[in-house]
């Protein structure tokens, strides 16, 4: 895969306070790029930074090769963002908003403009003052003012932020198409853990302004091997079993039985054991972990995190 | 650069508060026409049949009061008003004539103040509301440079002026040559320059009394723009700005009285018509001292204002 947005070694330091520790991290083309952290972690500022409104302290970032500190313009060009949540000129049309937009980036034409409306869905309200618009119409509107030139690179900060279900499984929806259809890099922060396990490929998780973790997402969640919660009964009975059986594995009791850590092959095995014994079994599922207790474990921050 | 122009006019143009600026320009200088025109009636500025007689014993009083005079500064005064009044006998040009269109304009000159209020809110806003409304990021996230953004507002807001400056004189002749008319024989208007007299045109003068007029103006705007940017509120540049728009020239003045380093405030060096028309506030003053301490301030302003906006980081 083909990297196009790499960050070296950027710190950013703020009256003497370090908000942004050393990070480094690369985000492929056609990618989906998560960044999770609690509120206040440096999430925002790390995409200020990404996009030029923040200047950095050391490091660089690079954007399809050219450098946003000493050649903005050549690597703006390949970005389309939306910093925090999408203001436009309320006292505007919307499409005189984008037209606005157009105007700052050369070879924008009508039909262009006409075409984005569409993939919004935002023909009917467009000639309507941005006022008069709901929250999710502007969320479309900033999405489409950072398609208009077809950036390489999109970058969309707590993108889900405020909206209702509807709303944020449509910009979830298109997320995904773009990444998958235009081979767009996307970067998407958020500190709504859920949202991100069903949107992201890729997560980097950032707490107190260092790195703690870059993963594919499908390794991130399963990072420890598969658990098995198993309904059985006398479930303290088999609990002690199993540890005779299995002392290298990982194993709880929860409320109607027991969850062990183990291979899914050798499931067949742990049944005919327990079976042999006299147990009871009613059920045996697998639980995957979900994101939230990784990012908590990985974290350490019992507290901090919110699901959403 | 023309589209980022575009941009900011359109910025403008598409709010109602332009709108009611305009509109208040246009009524306020009709106010004063028809008010004019109610005084014209009562006091039909009849021309004085013996003004020539008039003039000559003004001069002779004048003359007096030059040689008791200490001071330089009034003595050149005296002597300038004399060289005119003689001018005048001498070319049978009276000092009073018929109010026609040419005064009018004249004196409807006085709301350029009210023009650069208007201009002043403008300036005040473009670079503080992108801040407030949060649109600054995503403006600023185009592939051009932020010294060009600043400079496509900046000079919106001198075309801004413009604008109103433009209404202000077009409308103020259209109105003044519907109620007072033209004069028959427009009268030159007179210059004083080292002791000679010289004739210019009355539309010449009137552009040029316009323009200087507007200097004290764009030097306000562009004060108020650099407080904009610099401290990213409009509210704060609208105050000050409109306080020393109203207040500077006297509060200058004032201390003019007492330090001689009052000739180097901005407002003591605002007004260039003080050495065309009047006497400079200060002894040792002169025009091209003046326009180079314009110019410093100017610098100053438009160096603030860039300075900071290239080097702010973006966090609202």
């Amino acid at each position: 895969m083909e990297q196009i947005v790499e960050l070296k070694n950027v710190t950013k330091v703020i009256k003497g306070r370090t908000i942004i520790d050393d990070i480094s991290f690369q985000v492929n083309k056609g990618e989906v790029f998560g960044f999770l952290g609690p509120n206040g972690a440096g999430k925002t500022t790390t995409i200020r930074m990404i996009v030029g409104l923040m200047d950095m302290t050391k490091g660089d970032i690079l954007i399809g090769g050219a450098s946003i500190k000493t050649d903005f313009e050549e690597a703006v060009r390949h970005i389309g963002a939306i910093v925090e949540n999408p203001e436009m000129y309320k006292f505007l049309t919307g499409y005189q908003n984008l037209i606005h937009y157009a105007r700052m980036t050369t070879g924008i034409t009508k039909e262009k403009i006409a075409e984005i409306i569409e993939l919004v869905g935002l023909t009917d309200r467009i000639n309507d003052k941005v006022k008069t618009y709901s929250l999710g119409m502007r969320q479309r509107l900033g999405l489409a003012q950072c398609l208009l030139h077809d950036p390489q690179v999109l970058i969309l900060d707590e993108p889900t932020n405020g909206l209702d279900p509807a709303g944020i499984r449509e910009i979830r929806d298109y997320v995904r198409r773009l990444a998958r259809e235009k081979n767009m890099a996307v970067i998407v922060s958020s500190h709504l853990l859920s949202e991100m396990e069903m949107m992201c490929d890729r997560i980097g998780i950032i707490q107190d302004g260092r790195l703690v973790d870059v993963q594919q997402i499908k390794e991130f969640i399963q990072g420890s091997g598969t658990a098995f919660e198993l309904e059985v009964i006398p479930s303290k009975q088999a609990l002690a079993v199993l540890q005779n059986h299995y002392p290298e594995a990982r194993i709880t009791s929860y409320r109607d039985g027991v969850t062990i850590e183990l291979r899914k092959l050798e499931i067949p095995g742990l049944v005919k054991i327990l079976v042999e014994e006299g147990f009871q079994i009613f059920g045996i599922k697998e639980s995957g972990k979900t994101l939230e207790d990784r990012f908590l474990e990985v974290t350490g921050e019992k507290e901090g995190a919110i699901r959403g | 650069m023309v589209n980022l122009i575009k941009n900011e006019w359109m910025k403008i143009f598409k709010r109602p508060g332009t709108y009611v600026m305009i509109a208040l320009l246009i009524i306020i200088t009709s106010t004063i026409a028809l008010f004019y025109k109610s005084q014209e009636n009562t006091n039909n500025g009849s021309v004085d049949a013996n003004w020539e007689q008039t003039l000559k014993e003004e001069n002779t009083a004048l003359d007096g009061q030059m040689r008791q005079s200490q001071s330089k500064i009034e003595r050149d005064y005296y002597k300038k008003q004399i060289a005119i009044n003689e001018y005048r006998i001498e070319h049978h040009i009276p000092a009073r004539e018929k109010y026609n269109v040419w005064t009018f304009v004249k004196d409807a000159s006085t709301l350029i103040t009210l023009a650069g209020l208007f201009t002043i809110i403008v300036a005040a806003g473009i670079v503080a509301s992108e801040f407030s409304w949060g649109t600054i990021k995503l403006l600023l996230i185009r592939p051009i440079n932020r010294m060009k953004i600043l400079l496509s507002k900046y000079v919106t807001v001198l075309l801004y002026a413009l604008f109103m400056i433009g209404i202000l004189f077009v409308f103020s002749s259209i109105l003044g040559a519907i109620l007072f008319g033209f004069p028959d024989h427009p009268q030159p208007y007179l210059n004083y320059d080292n002791g000679r007299v010289t004739e210019q045109n009355i539309v010449i003068h009137l552009f040029i009394y316009y323009g200087l007029s507007s200097i004290s103006m764009v030097m306000l705007v562009t004060m108020a723009f650099m407080i904009s940017t610099v401290f990213r509120n409009s509210s704060l540049a609208i105050g000050l700005s409109l306080f020393l728009l109203f207040t500077g020239e006297q509060f200058t003045s004032l201390l003019a009285l007492k330090f001689s380093w009052a000739k180097y405030i901005l407002f003591a060096n605002t007004d260039l018509m003080q050495y065309i028309e009047g006497t400079p506030m200060l002894e040792g003053m002169t025009m091209p001292f003046s326009i180079l301490m314009l110019l410093f301030y100017f610098a100053v302003f438009l160096f603030l204002s860039f300075y900071v906006f290239k080097k702010r980081d973006v966090a609202a």
